[in-house]
């Protein structure tokens, strides 16, 4: 057991709890007779919390009768474990940033560079593969997505927009 | 009703049609095949692909992906020992124990024909079964409806895993998502603060996308170069053809294993997992032929897991087209399907839209058809497929995961709460707690809501309402003893999937 799952748990007790002091403002939403707005939610959020406790206290429990030495990893494990974490936080950045400018710079090089700069960060190093796979991938989705189904990408602003216009 | 088949027959073998369902197959199998992509991934990934299409031609494709990634699960599983779908988990025990003794092409043809026998005989169930259910279930009035979503809920119990605390957290969740946006019948905001990108409410696509999807690819990034090792010699598909004289004496097995798979399909929750490991755990209970040899490439053990699983597809459908609850995790993204395409799968569906229910009978019957002769022809391609380098193959994925939340309304406010959503999902795994409860809580949420509210608006706000008829009791009963009953007996061998 792990000290992070109890700062789950105390994360969802506070998220829970949160919304549920919100939805007291919405008890006695509603026409008289009417069973008001507020009643679903509260009694949702109100067994989300005491489960959210319930779970709090499981993992307490479980951590205490595992002792805090339980969990020692060697140090590779470690070196691992943060590989890991840092190959997710550079994917999370990267698909972030993709969707962030995708209106700014136009669908067509948002992806192209994605695709691009998301199999360096999974450890993509062939060089073939880095330049196909982004072109071969972006013809194959604008010719399905844009030319096919006809779904309006954004085309990105000023030049951008002029580059996205030649393709769609 | 004659006219209805005729009909249907002539709409799905429409050439625009047949080309979705042989896409929608390959595709099925491609995400049944790969290890990280599951069917229901596979079906929100195609998602997108519908918006544009007809609503016949949208649910041929999804039906094709639906059968195929329940069948194409098992073919990584004989040849490499890795289950693409978790209900091929049998499979692996004893199909790829055939394999390693060089009998790879025999394991193949036993279990591409019982998958396709397992699915023809659930969707002639389904054939017979979804309108008698559905005429029943048009007596339901509010009350019985929230019983029926209550019992939809239910199926938490089978999706939770390990820990139903963690299960029933993630439907809470779900269903306080569920009630974000404008309430339908006051019209208050609920939980917007004030923005105006949660003010329509959260479109269960977007969710789906974000929490199964993106966070699917998060979590494999962990460990983005995984290889197959142990992968078994296939030299294709020309020999070993098994005798028909083999499944003729294990007739008991072939007999029994698809009605088990098509009932357990039926139950909300239990799906084609479940169906799979009761099928094997009765035929291992009851071999009289070398019952020595399960676990190490029994035949026997392999059909009644395929039959088994198979069969779950048309269990699962029929529940869903005639009462409108998802009997697997598949089918609730089914749900999705319907809802974008205006519609509400359900009693009232058969007479609303007889096209579709009776095209989705006759798409499915095909669809197992061709499975047999696509599987084939796929295997060999899935195989190459295989060593497509991961890392463009999730670039891929999470564009298609941008698209079908952008193409919903081409919006990108959509493709921010999806990316939102994905960062709960991925948290949501990392501390072990599923995430299909919590999508199918987003699904059924708002009708539950909805027909608790209105019952009690008839009763004066007595509830006693809720079990004021027959059908009421008998269906809480069934979501009491459905979640209840998995606290006291639940089998070991499925404990964790």
């Amino acid at each position: 057991m792990k000290k992070s799952e109890i700062i789950f748990s105390a994360v969802c007790i506070a998220f829970f709890g949160f919304m549920l002091f919100e939805t007291f403002e919405l008890l006695g939403q509603g026409r008289p007779g009417e069973v008001g707005s507020g009643l679903w939610p509260f009694m949702a959020l109100a067994i989300s919390t005491l489960l959210s406790i319930l779970m709090l206290i499981s993992n307490i429990r479980k951590y205490k009768a595992a002792g805090p030495g339980a969990q020692e990893l060697t140090a590779e494990a470690i070196a691992a474990k943060r590989r890991a974490r840092i190959t997710v936080a550079l994917s999370v950045v990267c698909f972030l940033t993709y969707i962030i400018v995708t209106p700014w710079i136009g669908f067509i090089i948002a992806t192209l560079l994605y695709i691009l700069v998301f199999a360096l960060v999974l450890g993509e190093r062939r060089r073939w593969v880095l330049a196909i796979s982004p072109i071969l991938m972006t013809a194959v989705i604008m010719g399905v997505f844009a030319k096919f189904i006809t779904i309006p990408f954004p085309k990105g602003i000023g030049v951008f927009a002029e580059f996205s216009r030649l393709f769609y | 009703m004659l006219d209805h088949y005729l009909q249907a027959f002539a709409t799905v073998l429409l050439p625009q049609n047949l080309l979705a369902m042989v896409l929608g197959s390959l595709w099925g199998l491609l995400a049944g095949a790969l290890p990280g992509i599951s069917t229901s991934m596979g079906v929100v990934l195609l998602l997108s692909f519908t918006y544009s299409l007809s609503p016949m031609t949208a649910f041929i494709l999804l039906v094709g992906a639906y059968l195929g990634g329940i069948t194409g699960g098992s073919i990584t599983a004989i040849l490499f020992g890795i289950p693409g779908e978790p209900s091929s988990v049998p499979t692996v025990i004893e199909g790829h124990a055939l394999a390693k003794q060089g009998r790879a092409t025999f394991a193949l043809w036993v279990y591409l024909l019982c998958s396709i026998y397992g699915g023809l005989f659930s969707v002639v169930v389904m054939i017979v079964a979804t309108p008698l259910i559905a005429s029943f279930a048009l007596k339901f009035g509010p009350a019985e409806y929230f019983a029926l979503t209550v019992l939809g809920l239910s199926v938490v119990s089978g999706l939770s895993g390990g820990s139903m605390l963690k299960g029933f957290l993630s439907c809470f969740f779900g269903l306080f998502l569920a009630t974000i946006g404008t309430d339908g019948i006051t019209g208050e905001e609920r939980y917007t603060f004030d923005t105006t990108i949660l003010l329509g409410g959260i479109n269960f696509v977007v969710a789906m996308v974000g929490l199964l999807a993106v966070s699917e690819i998060l979590i494999e990034a962990e460990e983005p170069f995984k290889e197959y090792k142990g992968g078994v010699e296939y030299r294709g598909m020309l020999r070993e053809f098994p005798p028909f004289s083999l499944f003729k004496s294990y007739l008991l097995t072939m007999i029994r294993s698809p009605i088990i798979g098509t009932i357990v399909g039926a139950l909300p929750g239990a799906g084609a997992t479940i169906a799979a490991f009761l099928s094997y755990g009765e035929a291992a209970r009851t071999a009289k032929r070398e019952p020595e040899k399960f676990g190490k490439g029994a035949v026997e053990g392999l059909m009644a897991a395929e039959c088994a699983n198979n069969a779950s597809t048309g269990g699962s459908m029929t529940i869903l087209l005639s009462l409108g609850i998802p009997g697997s995790n598949t089918t609730a993204m089914m749900i999705a399907a319907f809802m974008i395409h205006g519609m509400q799968p359900g009693p009232l569906l058969l007479s609303t839209r007889p096209d579709i229910v009776y095209g989705i009978f006759v798409s499915m019957l095909l669809t197992n058809l061709l499975l047999l002769g696509l599987t084939i022809l796929a295997i060999r391609m899935f195989l190459e497929l295989n060593r497509m380098p991961y890392s463009i193959f999730s670039a891929a994925i999470m564009i298609l995961c941008v698209i079908g939340a952008y193409g919903l309304t081409n919006n990108m406010d959509d493709v921010y709460l999806m990316f939102g959503f994905s960062l709960i999902g991925y948290t949501m795994r990392k501390f072990d707690i599923p995430v299909a409860p919590c999508i199918l809580a987003l699904v059924l949420g708002d009708m539950a809501e909805l027909s608790l509210r209105r019952a009690l608006l008839i009763s004066d706000g007595s509830p006693l309402i809720l079990v004021g008829s027959p059908i009421s009791i008998v269906l809480l009963s069934g979501a009491l003893l459905s979640i209840v009953y998995p606290l006291f007996k639940k089998p070991k061998m499925l404990q964790g999937l």
